[in-house]
């Protein structure tokens, strides 16, 4: 155990794990909202994560015909290149967000079965998805071209805030913000936040509910799909299995902070980036995900329902 | 109910039926006999498997082409998902097919599970990328001789050439070791450090693919000032790292073993970032060795050769060497394998022969190997 | 009169009188010992041995699948790291064998045991907690011992135990690699204990008790059940099979690692009970049976192999959500099984 390096490293360590904090809020939005919907581990949302990056990669590559090997861009070029990695990734995963919820939920949930059936359909999906996209690549990790030079903007206490990670920083803190307004402000969220409270009565009440569930899934797909695209600009690289690889650290993240709950999910994403950031320091990397489960384990024995233990509708009404 | 259980019956039904059609049509000829690769085609590791696989196939296509009196066939099955549970099963499998002469395992795990049968059975092992000690180890548990053999370089033969590589002109160097704890990793990682002496200063471990952030890693890495970095896991995770590495500022030097010798490397870590890059192995990329097989394989896969194609490719054709020479059967495959006039010039040129633990014998097998604008360059003798 | 399996094998054992039943256990018992027969039948796995793979995976899996049925499927507690118990037991059996002279037999109450506290230091901790929270808690249980076994050298880190040995040859039997018929009788009759107990659990206190909390835990409470307390009982039973399971497993395989006991595995048990039909022994037992029978039947194949899996996972989840034997319905109990119950 090695306690110099968080007096050392501190400013450096904080702020990279905040930065990877915020892909896995990002991811875990996915989970949460269905959550908060339906009561529903959605484990597909890993793979259309997967699918985001990849299709990230794709508008960069086969639309915009850069190489791996091509140089940053700068300028207008670079903001609606982005732009269009960013809204190719989200309409993907938006689209296939809310498929998986018409061919692995919808009838399932139409015939009111145990909700470990749908989970079963869930990894059913999951694997499928995968495999596809492993036979497709023949399992190779597919690399980004650097579109955004990673400028280093200022060093505070020895930490290099750097343009990419301050920009993902910068965009889950507006997706979070639009869509708290969203669930708060508008009618769908209304609905969204009704059938979240209680399923039979907002049906009665006459709530279109396969709108709602599909309009939730779409929400949670872009908000995957966004964060595909920030993963690949900090991090560059994909695979197949990256879904499992990052779900579960997001799925994590969600619970800790409170699942079905969107601020849940910001606090959670957060703590599980430093919690991992810091245990790596001292620990070594070898424990991180050990680190992160005793803490999540000692978080729920005192608080049984995660760091803000209300659920969507709770912490809105 | 009635409808739902006939048509989940029939669903039932069709699978099993078609699965067995499929099954029934495996019959071989008199003049064919087969050999077998074992690894990861499906599941987590698929992706070794399914570089290495290609390099089988090539071998077999090349050979199959030329219209030889025996023809060579894969054995279709072998898939163990570097699953060590599955190796057991799939092993027996193998050795349970008479026509199989040869096997190419590819995990260390899952070929020590499957080594009984292999034992029992006399088929010979060649193994394009099993590195683990204990498998040419008479002493150990796990030793696979008379049957295992491998094309690939032991830790005891590279750890010594990846240290030195490591640290050569580095005044007062202090290094730091990162392993994806592998199995192939961990054991490379304490040849390094055994080799390297007072200079280890210190060490991380990243599983494999589990890691997307090395930013930890890196602090350490600042904060203990080392001035080479030797990483032991495989490309895609080394190609992470490394650019992670030098977009936070680090200048010093970066190595990493056979497990990173791969043309996508560069390519994923970055032209700027990769360069300088060192690295050994005792083998070298396969549009290195043979711009003519690079092509050949690019043209056949449409894909680029991964980590030990190249070693698959020549452990196919030991085994078709053999082959041409008479061996067909498991007895013969396995004496001439053993036979002290054995040699095999490889890919690369350099003529190899076995020990009798089944490890590569001879000197100069190591190579060094620098990344140069993007591309990775021989660069002589380790 | 529509025609359905569950309900006609209900009703055959519902009204039978006591010698029926023991000629229909009979027929059940001595059809199970001789599956062996099957090789090179239709039935035969076309690249792998095929008393081989009903040892593993088939037999091991089953065994394993009847275990966390007791804890998903009858009481309805999510655990998404059922693996945990079985490395435990894989590991006990690994570690003894490195350090002690004691044969498998002798190792294997051991493992259990061992299995059942770690059961019970987890559950007496976590099942406070309900539903989806248990799920992530016992996922994570299951990383903290494969990635403590992968960080700790005694235990052969990534390299895992080699050479653990095979049981002794016993009453005659022998257990080495020719001989993998013996394995699968070795793991049909612990397969068969586990039947037996969970079965008479089922009619007493404790299966009401589960049922009770399965289905409104509190309700259960108010009822008077002790809910914590049953589910603890759950939990451990649970972890006691898996242990055995891990034991039998590392004298067959002789070699075990890490990387065995992955996450996947507890899904694929998990997939195995709710698929056949979560709380329904034979349910359970013929789905394992059916999704770890068809990868090894489909291995040549291999590329699309685990595709095949995820496909016929999505489609029979929708066709059959409530799994191929479903467990009776409860107004059907008083018709079907008065006689039994």
């Amino acid at each position: 155990m090695d306690f110099s390096i968080l007096t050392d490293q501190f400013a450096s360590l904080t702020f990279d794990g905040i930065a990877l904090g915020f892909i896995y809020v990002l991811i875990a939005l996915g989970y949460t909202m269905v959550y908060g919907v339906l009561r529903l581990i959605n484990f597909a949302n890993s793979e259309v994560f997967m699918l985001g990056s990849f299709t990230t990669i794709l508008v960069a590559t086969k639309l915009f015909h850069h190489t791996i090997e091509s140089d940053p861009l700068t300028g207008f070029k670079l903001v609606y290149t982005m732009l269009a990695m960013l809204i190719g990734s989200m309409i993907v995963s938006g689209v296939v967000s809310v498929l998986i919820e018409i061919v692995a939920y919808r009838r399932l949930r139409a015939r009111t079965s145990n909700r470990l059936t749908s989970l079963i359909s869930a990894i059913g999906v999951s694997i499928v998805l995968s495999e596809a996209v492993r036979m497709a690549t023949s399992s190779a990790p597919m690399g980004s071209p650097r579109l955004l030079d990673k400028i280093t903007l200022v060093t505070i206490w020895g930490a290099d805030i750097r343009v990419d990670t301050l920009l993902v920083i910068v965009f889950a803190i507006i997706l979070l913000i639009t869509l708290d307004l969203f669930v708060n402000k508008t009618r769908l969220g209304k609905g969204i936040r009704a059938v979240s409270m209680d399923y039979d009565t907002s049906r009665l009440m006459g709530i279109n509910l396969n709108k709602i569930i599909s309009t939730t899934f779409l929400i949670g797909g872009l908000g995957t799909g966004a964060a595909a695209f920030f993963y690949i600009t900090v991090y560059e690289m994909t695979r197949f299995s990256i879904g499992f690889e990052l779900g579960l650290a997001a799925f994590t993240a969600a619970v800790l902070g409170g699942i079905g709950n969107i601020r849940g999910a910001f606090a959670g994403g957060i703590a599980l980036g430093l919690i991992e950031m810091y245990a790596s320091a001292v620990l070594g990397t070898q424990w991180r995900s050990i680190t992160a489960f005793v803490i999540l384990i000692l978080v729920l024995l005192f608080k049984p329902n995660g760091i803000f233990g209300e659920s969507l509708q709770q912490a809105r009404v | 109910m009635n409808k739902k259980i006939k048509a989940s019956a029939a669903i039932v039904a069709a699978f099993a039926l078609s699965f067995g059609a499929f099954a029934t049509t495996s019959a071989s000829a008199a003049t064919t006999v087969k050999i077998a690769y074992q690894g990861p085609l499906t599941g987590p590791e698929a992706q070794t498997g399914t570089d290495s696989i290609r390099g089988v196939k090539l071998a077999l296509k090349l050979y199959n082409a030329t219209n030889p009196a025996v023809k060579v066939e894969l054995f279709n099955g072998g898939d163990d998902q570097g699953d060590d549970a599955q190796g057991g099963t799939v092993g027996a499998g193998i050795a349970a097919d008479d026509a199989v002469i040869g096997v190419l395992t590819a995990y260390s795990g899952p070929t020590i599970a499957a080594l009984p049968s292999y034992k029992a059975k006399g088929i010979a092992i060649v193994s394009p990328s099993a590195t683990r000690a204990c498998l040419t180890d008479p002493t150990n548990a796990c030793y696979g001789a008379p049957v295992f053999h491998r094309i690939v370089s032991n830790d005891d033969l590279q750890g010594p050439a990846l240290a030195r590589v490591a640290t050569n002109g580095v005044k007062d160097p202090t290094v730091f070791i990162v392993d994806d704890q592998s199995s192939y990793s961990v054991g490379l990682t304490a040849a390094v450090k055994k080799a390297l002496g007072t200079a280890y200063e210190a060490g991380d471990s990243a599983a494999k693919g589990a890691v997307s952030d090395f930013s930890a890693t890196i602090a350490k890495i600042k904060q203990t000032k080392s001035n080479v970095v030797i990483y032991t896991g495989y490309y895609a995770d080394g190609a992470k790292f490394l650019k992670q590495l030098r977009d936070k500022g680090y200048k010093g030097v970066y190595a990493a073993g056979d497990g990173v010798l791969n043309s996508q490397f560069p390519k994923l870590a970055g032209k700027k970032q990769s360069e300088g890059a060192r690295l050994t192995a005792p083998t070298v990329p396969l549009d290195v060795a043979s711009p003519k097989i690079y092509a050949a394989f690019k043209k056949e896969f449409k894909a680029e050769p991964g980590v030990y194609s190249t070693e698959s490719f020549d452990a196919t054709n030991i085994f078709l060497q053999a082959i041409k020479a008479g061996k067909t059967t498991r007895a013969d495959m396995l004496a001439y394998l053993n036979s002290s006039s054995f040699s095999y010039k490889n890919t690369a040129g350099i003529t190899i022969k076995f020990q009798a633990s089944g490890d590569l014998s001879g000197s100069g097998l190591m190579n060094q190997f620098v990344v140069k604008s993007g591309t990775i360059k021989l660069n002589g003798k380790a | 009169m529509s025609f359905n399996l569950r309900d006609w094998g209900a009703n055959l054992w519902a009204n039978a009188n006591k010698w029926q039943r023991y000629v229909i256990a009979g027929f059940i018992v001595v059809g199970a010992f001789s599956l062996p027969l099957l090789e090179g039948t239709f039935f035969n796995t076309p690249s792998t041995p095929f008393v081989s793979v009903l040892f593993y995976p088939i037999g091991v899996y089953v065994l394993m699948a009847l275990g966390l049925n007791v804890v998903v499927g009858k009481s309805g507690l999510l655990d998404l790291g059922y693996v945990a118990f079985y490395a435990v037991g894989a590991y006990t059996a690994g570690i003894l064998s490195m350090h002690t002279k004691l044969n498998t037999w002798e190792i294997l109450p051991i493992g259990i045991a061992l299995a059942m506290l770690s059961g019970l230091v987890l559950g007496a901790a976590v099942l406070r907690l309900r539903g989806d929270y248990l799920a992530i808690v016992t996922l994570g249980f299951g990383e903290i011992i494969r990635i403590t076994a992968l960080n700790t050298k005694s235990v052969g880190g990534a390299n895992g135990i080699t050479n653990i040995p095979n049981p002794p040859t016993t009453l005659g039997f022998k257990f080495d690699l020719d001989h993998p018929r013996n394995y699968y009788w070795a793991v049909l009759i612990l397969i068969m204990i586990t039947i037996l107990i969970v079965r008479a659990l089922s009619i007493r206190r404790p299966g009401r008790a589960w049922e009770a909390i399965r289905q409104d835990e509190d309700v259960a409470e108010l009822m008077g059940v002790n809910t914590y307390k049953y589910k603890l009982w759950a939990f451990i039973f649970g972890a006691s099979v898996g242990g055995a399971g891990g034991v039998l497993f590392a004298s067959k395989a002789m070699f075990i690692a890490p990387n065995i006991f992955t996450y996947n595995i507890s899904i694929l048990i998990l997939a195995f009970v709710v698929f056949g039909g979560m709380g329904n022994i034979w349910g359970v037992v013929f789905g394992a049976v059916v999704l770890s029978y068809i990868p090894e039947k489909i291995r040549f194949i291999s590329n699309a192999r685990m595709l095949l899996f995820g496909l016929v996972l999505i489609i029979m989840m929708n066709l059959r959500p409530d799994g191929l034997l479903p467990r009776k319905k409860r107004e059907k109990i008083g018709v079907a099984g008065g006689k039994s119950k």
